[in-house]
C-alpha cells in the first residue's frame, strides 16, 4: 500500500519534470491497468469472467456526453452513472454463472450499444474541448492516474478484508461458500458493481483522452478480451498480476501496432500457449519477488467453468449453484 | 429443533426423498446409513438449502426454511460437510475456516480468528494452518470440512461420510473430534458407511434406501431388523 501511495506520488508529478510527451503513453498504461484490475476483481475475485465490461467503458463516456460536465468534474459523476446502471443488469445476470455469465453481460453490451446508437447516432459525438491543450491533457492523465491508483488501491484493502476473504470463497466454490454462511449473491453484486463504477470511469477517461467516441468502438467486445488476455498472462487472483499484464499488453502493443492482423493473431497465440503453459500467468509460476501482507501467492486456476470441471469429480449429488 | 415434514425429491425417475419425514431435537445424535444411491446425501441437500424438495416442509429453530438459501440456513445453525470434501483451494487452511466463523457464525475481528483457531484445535489441523487448501492430502480434507462445519458455530451439524475412505485409527480420531464437540448440545446427523463409527457415537440410527425410511431406532435393533438386514445383505424372504 505505501508503495502504491509512493509510485502514484512519484507519477503524479509527470506534467510537472517530464512533460506532455510522457502523458500520452502513460495515459494508455494507466487505463489499461485500470481495467485489468478491475477486470481482476470480477473474475479472479468473485468469479464472474465478463465479455461485457465494454458496456461500463461505453455507458461511462456516453453519461460525460450527456451530461455536458467539464472531465475534471465530470468523470466520478461517469462512474457513479455506470456504477447505477450495473445494479438493475446484476439482477438477471447474477442468475447465471460460468460460461453463461459471459456470454450474457456481452449481449447486454450489445443492447447498451444499440441503444446509445439509436439515441446519439452511429456516427459518434465529440467532446467539446475545455481547456487549453496542453492543461487538458495533464487533467486526462491526472484522471487516468487517479482511477488506476484507486482501482489498485481499493481492490487491495478489498481483498485483504472481511469481503474480500468471502469473494475469494465465492470463486473458489460458490456452492461450498454458501454453505458456510456467505452471501453469494450479494458478494458477486457488490464486486460487479464496483467494477462497472471503476470501468466507467476508464471510459470517461477514454473520452476524455481521445475527445471523441463512437459507439462501435469504445462498446467494442475487443476491451473486454484485452483486460482477460491481461489478466491471464500476469496472473490472476494477484493483485500484482493485471498490473504486470498491463505493461505487457501495452509492450506488445506498442511493438506490433504497425503489423495489422498478424498482432491479433500474435496476441491469440500468446493467449493459448500461456493457458496452455502458464494457467496462473506469470505471477503466479515466478511468485512474487518481493513480501506482500497477504503472506502467500495464491495459488490460481482458470475459473471461467470451474463447476463444469467439479462436477466430473464429483461422484456426489450435484448441488445447484446458489442463487 | 429439525422437522422435516412429507419431503419428496425426484431426479427425474430416480425417487431420492418418498414422503419422507425426520424430527431431531437439540443434543440428538442420528446416523444415517442406506445403500449407495437410497438418497442420504440429498436429504442432506435439502436440510442445508442445497437443493429444494417437490414438496414437503423443513422446519428449523422455530422457522420454515424450506424456501431459504444455503447461507441464510447455515446462518440460523446449520453446519455441513461434503461427502467429496469442497474446500476453498485457492486459500489457506485458517482462510477456510475464518471465512465460516466471519460468514457463518457473524463474528468479526478477533472473536473471529478465535471461533477459527478453536475450530482448527478441535480437528487437529493448526499445524496446517498456513498451508492452501488444495494441497491437502484426503485425511486433511475431511478434517477441514468438519472444522469449517465447526466454525460456522452450528446448533445442527451434518456430517457426510467424514471417515469414508480412512484407516482405523484416522476413524477412531474422527469419533473422538465428533464426541468432543456433542459437548455444548449441539444435534447431529451423520451419514456413513463405516457403521463402527457411528454405533460409537450415536444413540439413534435410521436406514435409508430408495427414499424411503426403511428403520429408525437404537442402532443395534435398527441394524438387526429384518428389513435393514435385506437391503445390506440383499436377503430377499
Ligand atoms: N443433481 C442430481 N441430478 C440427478 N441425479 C442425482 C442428483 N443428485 C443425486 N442424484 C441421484 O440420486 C440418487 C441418490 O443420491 P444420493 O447422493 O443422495 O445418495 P447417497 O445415499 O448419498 O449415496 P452414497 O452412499 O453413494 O453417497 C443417486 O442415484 C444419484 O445418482
Ligand atoms: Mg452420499
Amino acid at each position: 500500500m505505501k508503495f502504491l501511495a509512493l509510485i502514484t506520488v512519484v507519477l503524479a508529478g509527470v506534467p510537472f519534470y517530464a512533460g506532455p510527451a510522457w502523458e500520452r503513453p502513460l495515459i494508455d498504461l494507466l487505463t489499461l491497468a485500470a481495467m485489468a484490475s478491475l477486470w481482476n476483481l470480477l473474475a479472479g475475485f468473485a468469479g464472474l469472467a465478463s465479455f461485457g465490461q465494454q458496456a461500463y467503458l461505453g455507458i461511462g463516456a456516453y453519461a460525460l456526453f450527456a451530461t455536458g460536465l467539464d472531465p475534471l468534474v465530470g468523470v466520478p459523476v461517469a462512474a457513479v452513472a455506470a456504477g447505477l446502471a450495473a445494479v438493475p443488469a446484476s439482477v438477471p445476470l447474477l442468475r447465471l454463472s460460468g460460461g453463461h455469465f459471459a456470454v450474457a453481460t456481452w449481449v447486454l453490451a450489445e443492447i447498451a450499444r444499440l441503444t446509445v446508437s439509436m439515441a446519439t447516432g452511429n456516427t459518434g459525438v465529440a467532446l467539446p474541448a475545455a481547456h487549453e491543450p496542453l492543461l487538458r491533457q495533464a487533467i486526462t492523465y491526472w484522471w487516468a492516474l487517479a482511477v488506476a491508483a484507486g482501482a489498485v488501491g481499493g481492490i487491495l484493502l478489498l481483498s485483504r478484508g472481511r469481503y474480500g476473504l468471502a469473494a475469494r470463497a465465492v470463486a473458489g466454490d460458490a456452492v461450498a461458500a454458501a454453505a458456510s454462511g456467505v452471501k453469494v449473491t450479494w458478494t458477486r453484486r457488490v464486486a460487479y458493481c464496483l467494477a462497472a463504477t471503476g470501468t466507467g470511469a476508464v471510459g470517461a477517461v477514454l473520452f476524455a483522452d481521445a475527445l471523441y467516441v463512437q459507439p462501435s468502438s469504445i462498446f467494442n467486445v475487443q476491451y473486454s478480451v484485452s483486460m482477460m488476455f491481461m489478466v491471464l498472462i500476469g496472473g490472476i487472483r494477484t493483485v500484482e498480476g493485471p498490473l504486470l499484464g498491463a505493461l505487457i499488453f501495452f509492450g506488445l502493443q506498442r511493438a506490433l501496432a504497425g503489423y495489422g492482423p498478424w498482432y491479433l493473431i500474435l496476441l491469440g497465440v500468446i493467449a493459448i500457449l500461456m493457458t496452455l503453459f502458464l494457467p496462473r500467468g506469470i505471477i503466479g509460476k515466478v511468485g512474487r519477488p518481493w513480501k506482500s501482507r497477504a503472506g502467500r501467492s495464491y495459488s490460481v486456476r482458470w475459473p471461467l467453468w470451474p463447476a463444469a470441471r467439479r462436477r466430473s469429480k464429483d461422484r456426489g449429488p450435484r448441488a445447484r449453484e446458489p442463487s | 429443533m429439525l422437522e422435516i415434514d412429507t419431503v419428496t425429491k425426484r431426479f427425474g425417475q430416480v425417487v431420492v426423498a418418498d414422503a419422507l419425514s425426520l424430527t431431531v431435537r437439540p443434543g440428538d445424535a442420528v446416523g444415517v446409513v442406506g445403500p449407495n444411491g437410497a438418497g442420504k446425501t440429498s436429504l442432506f441437500g435439502m436440510i442445508s438449502g442445497d437443493l429444494s424438495p417437490d414438496a414437503g416442509e423443513i422446519r428449523f429453530a422455530g422457522l420454515t426454511v424450506t424456501r431459504l438459501d444455503a447461507a441464510a440456513r447455515c446462518r440460523l445453525g446449520v453446519g455441513r460437510t461434503y461427502q467429496v470434501p469442497r474446500p476453498f483451494a485457492d486459500l489457506t487452511v485458517f482462510e477456510n475456516v475464518l471465512v465460516a466463523a466471519q460468514q457463518g457464525a457473524g463474528e468479526r475481528g478477533r472473536a473471529a480468528r478465535a471461533t477459527a483457531a478453536d475450530a482448527l484445535a478441535r480437528t487437529g489441523l493448526s499445524d496446517l494452518s498456513d498451508r492452501l487448501a488444495g494441497r491437502l492430502g484426503l485425511l486433511q480434507r475431511k478434517r477441514l470440512e468438519l472444522a469449517r462445519a465447526l466454525a460456522t458455530r452450528p446448533s445442527l451439524l451434518l456430517l457426510d461420510e467424514v471417515a469414508g475412505g480412512l484407516t482405523d485409527p484416522e476413524v477412531a480420531e474422527l469419533v473422538e473430534i465428533v464426541r468432543a464437540a456433542r459437548g455444548d448440545g449441539l444435534a447431529v446427523i451423520w451419514i456413513e458407511h463405516v457403521v463402527r463409527a457411528l454405533t460409537a457415537t450415536v444413540e439413534r440410527l435410521i436406514c435409508l434406501a430408495g427414499g424411503r425410511m426403511i428403520g429408525d431406532g437404537p442402532p443395534a435393533e435398527v441394524l438387526a431388523s429384518r428389513a435393514v438386514q435385506e437391503v445390506f445383505l440383499g436377503v430377499t424372504p
